[in-house]
């Protein structure tokens, strides 16, 4: 069959794999090579080889973002999944109220990222901020600070933001749960297990499959990571919250675009070792338990 | 068979109906008009929106069958100047746009059948409606590649109901007098400057910076490398302006909208902004608008400085068309006509580069009038500092500013980062 059907199988991939190549592809290749250039737009090409990579190297800025961009892929991948997670193995038992949860969860999903990230900055606000309000009510004014404006606080302070937005992994992770047969609980439950044991012992290992996608694209978000930030403190203050994405922006800004595309590359490369290795871990744990049984 | 005949069909008509339907979008339509695309700034919020409508409506009316300009929106500045430096640098230029004449855009002018050139069109008459020495500035190699248009100036706005409150009774001369002015404004409960350090350029703090360096240095400061002792000094006095509560608590990673929501709202005595500021002061806060003054900024070596740079200049993409050209050419005339900039700056604030005089019956608030006064009272004029850097470098500035300002570095380190970044 593979071999008679080959001819029709081209034929209707071969739309896709046109636009798929010049759209992804040709760009993807084209940032590559260009990476190595020194350009702004209007002049030729000139060829640099690595020095641009090796700027980057050398510079304490880039270093930074690369680190942040690191500690959004985990803390989301690692916190924002497992929450997720949390929350839809609880609504799938469903509690009272649960359909309101679900739609209240899922909410921020359908919200504009500048909405949201303007009412961050009037919570966060050092004047006026709701934050900063509240603590002075419950009479913790020590406490309060300018949020954002301070190198201690404003990258931890976009990232919270960010963490508790779980509804979009949450519906994912809710609809495969909802696809696990009741009878296994029923079983498990007449076998005596209790909700944890049972949330332990049947639908993790069950959903071990898109809770690992789940996780790879928190993980891919969190290394391309850029809105919220540049809305909130444009990677201030003194690139205390810079991500790779808004070092690419500012150099796009200001003509550098073989620097901005070393950049990219940068970001394309760490980003895919990062989820491999991942994926490897999980993969490795995989096979590791199957040889046990 | 049959079956892989209408298989091999519909894919046929699948790779061919794009391009049908593309090849059809992109059809001329029989009507002559030749369309100008606008994508343009002054639209939302911005104070010159309505006038500029008024006035493409009004050219519109005046080419009806020969010329249309449609106006495009785009309200937020800095994603307006990335869209177009990505399109521009793609060679995807829009048929009219607005430029920003700074280091960083005018890198377009080597481009080579980019930008129209307007070099022979102001030769011939053109050019004499423009304040002198404006096309000079818009020009390079011979070549004026974009017409100019919006002027900046940036006085510095003193709130007098604030200062009298504070026991203040004259506008400081020098940084001691602004110091000890600061001090009695806290002492009764305001807050003495509105100050910033986000946003792309930091834009309240780094148009003091520029005054503070213009006061110090004089109408040369900009010659001077960024290390140089007068902007290690400027620093200094910038940084001071921060600190012991001389400005608001969210002034550090604090925007535009910050440093001038504080002014609007009463809250902060002294603030730095451009003419095209005038009508939205004047809408939003009325009480405010009647007891801003302007004026120069304190003084130190000189005294009576200014800033002022072009803000916004026209251009238009490069065309072998004859009929487009003429169409842009007629556009350009048709806006920068002295009567009609009268217009828009009579209605908005804002100050251009054509010159047009006010006669004494038509009604010129009381702010504008000081701007132009302030202008003409310069001892000179300078470039603000994101006039002489490249984007980058601007934005390098604000991050160097709120390091200095938290105390994680120095003045010396301070212009040190900023210059790191200049290449």
């Amino acid at each position: 069959m593979h071999n008679k059907n080959w001819k029709q199988i081209l034929l209707f991939l071969l739309p896709v794999l046109v636009l798929f190549t010049t759209y992804f592809i040709y760009p993807l290749g084209f940032v590559f090579v260009s990476s190595f250039t020194k350009w702004n737009g209007i002049r030729p090409m000139e060829f640099i080889g690595v020095k641009n990579y090796l700027q980057l190297l050398g510079d304490g800025t880039f270093r930074l973002a690369l680190r942040n961009n690191i500690i959004w892929a985990l803390v989301l991948g690692f916190i924002q999944v497992p929450l997720a997670a949390g929350m839809a193995m609880i609504l799938a038992r469903k509690p009272k109220g649960w359909k309101t949860f679900r739609t209240i969860y899922f909410l921020p999903n359908v919200i504009s990222q500048v909405a949201l990230a303007m009412m961050w900055l009037a919570i966060y606000n050092a004047e006026d901020g709701m934050l900063n309000n509240f603590l002075e009510i419950i009479g913790l004014s020590d406490l309060t600070r300018n949020w954002l404006g301070n190198m201690s606080t404003a990258f931890p302070a976009v990232l919270i933001q960010q963490v508790f937005y779980i509804g979009y992994f949450m519906i994912v992770i809710f609809a495969s749960r909802m696809g696990i047969s009741e009878s296994y609980y029923e079983a498990a439950e007449i076998d005596g297990a209790n909700v944890l044991q049972q949330e332990i012992n049947i639908t993790i290992p069950m959903l071990k499959g898109i809770l690992i996608t789940t996780m790879t694209l928190a993980l891919a978000y969190g290394m391309r990571h850029f809105e919220s930030t540049y809305l909130m403190t444009n990677g201030g203050p003194a690139h205390a919250t810079s991500v790779m994405g808004i070092l690419l922006y500012r150099d796009l800004g200001a003509l550098n675009y073989g620097e901005a595309n070393a950049i990219g590359s940068t970001l394309i490369i760490f980003g895919g070792a990062t989820i491999a290795a991942i994926r490897w871990l999980f993969n490795r744990n995989n096979h590791t338990s199957d040889s046990i049984q | 068979m049959r079956t892989k005949k209408i298989v091999l069909i519909c894919a046929l008509i699948l790779l061919i109906l794009p391009g049908i339907i593309w090849a059809a979008g992109t059809q001329e339509a029989k009507d002559q008009t030749v369309v100008l695309k606008w994508p343009t700034i002054w639209v939302g919020q911005d104070t010159k929106t309505a006038m500029v409508a008024t006035l493409v409506d009004e050219f519109n009316e005046m080419y009806t069958g020969k010329y249309r300009v449609e106006i495009e929106a785009n309200p937020d500045y800095d994603a307006y100047r990335n869209k177009l430096n990505s399109q521009i640098a793609a060679g995807i230029v829009p048929d009219l746009f607005v430029f920003n004449p700074d280091p960083t855009s005018f890198a377009f002018y080597e481009g080579e059948n980019l930008l129209m050139d307007f070099s022979d069109e102001l030769a011939s008459g053109w050019g004499d409606d423009f304040v002198p020495g404006s096309v000079e500035e818009a020009t390079i190699n011979g070549e004026t590649k974009t017409v100019p248009f919006e002027m900046a100036y940036t006085p510095i706005w003193y709130n007098m109901d604030i200062l009298k409150k504070a026991g203040v009774t004259s506008i400081p001369t020098t940084y001691d007098e602004f110091f000890a002015a600061a001090d009695k404004i806290k002492a009764a409960g305001y807050i003495p400057t509105s100050q910033m350090t986000g946003g792309t350029n930091a834009w309240t703090s780094m148009l003091w910076f520029s005054h503070i360096a213009a006061s110090l240095g004089g109408p040369d400061v900009w010659q001077k490398d960024i290390t140089d002792p007068v902007f290690v000094q400027s620093a200094e006095i910038l940084k001071e302006m921060f600190l012991n509560g001389n400005t608001s608590k969210d002034a550090v990673g604090g925007d535009a909208g910050v440093s001038g929501g504080h002014y609007l709202a009463g809250r902060s005595a002294i603030f730095i902004n451009g003419p095209w500021y005038i009508g939205r002061v004047k809408s939003d806060a009325p009480d405010v608008f009647a007891a801003t003054k302007i004026g120069p900024a304190p003084g130190a070596a000189y005294h009576g400085a200014q800033i002022g740079f072009p803000l916004s200049n026209l251009a238009a993409a490069y065309t072998d068309d004859q009929k487009k050209k003429e169409a842009v050419v007629a556009f350009m005339k048709w806006m920068t006509k002295p009567e009609n900039v009268k217009r828009i700056s009579l209605d908005s604030g804002a100050m251009f580069a054509i010159k047009y005089s006010v006669a004494p019956e038509e009604k010129i608030n009381q702010l504008q009038a000081q701007f132009i006064n302030a202008v003409n009272d310069a001892s000179f004029i300078n470039p603000s500092f994101s006039m002489k850097y490249t984007s980058d470098v601007v934005a390098e500035f604000g991050q160097a500013l709120a390091k200095m300002v938290l105390g994680k570095a120095t003045p010396e380190e301070f212009v040190q980062q900023i210059a790191d970044k200049i290449r």
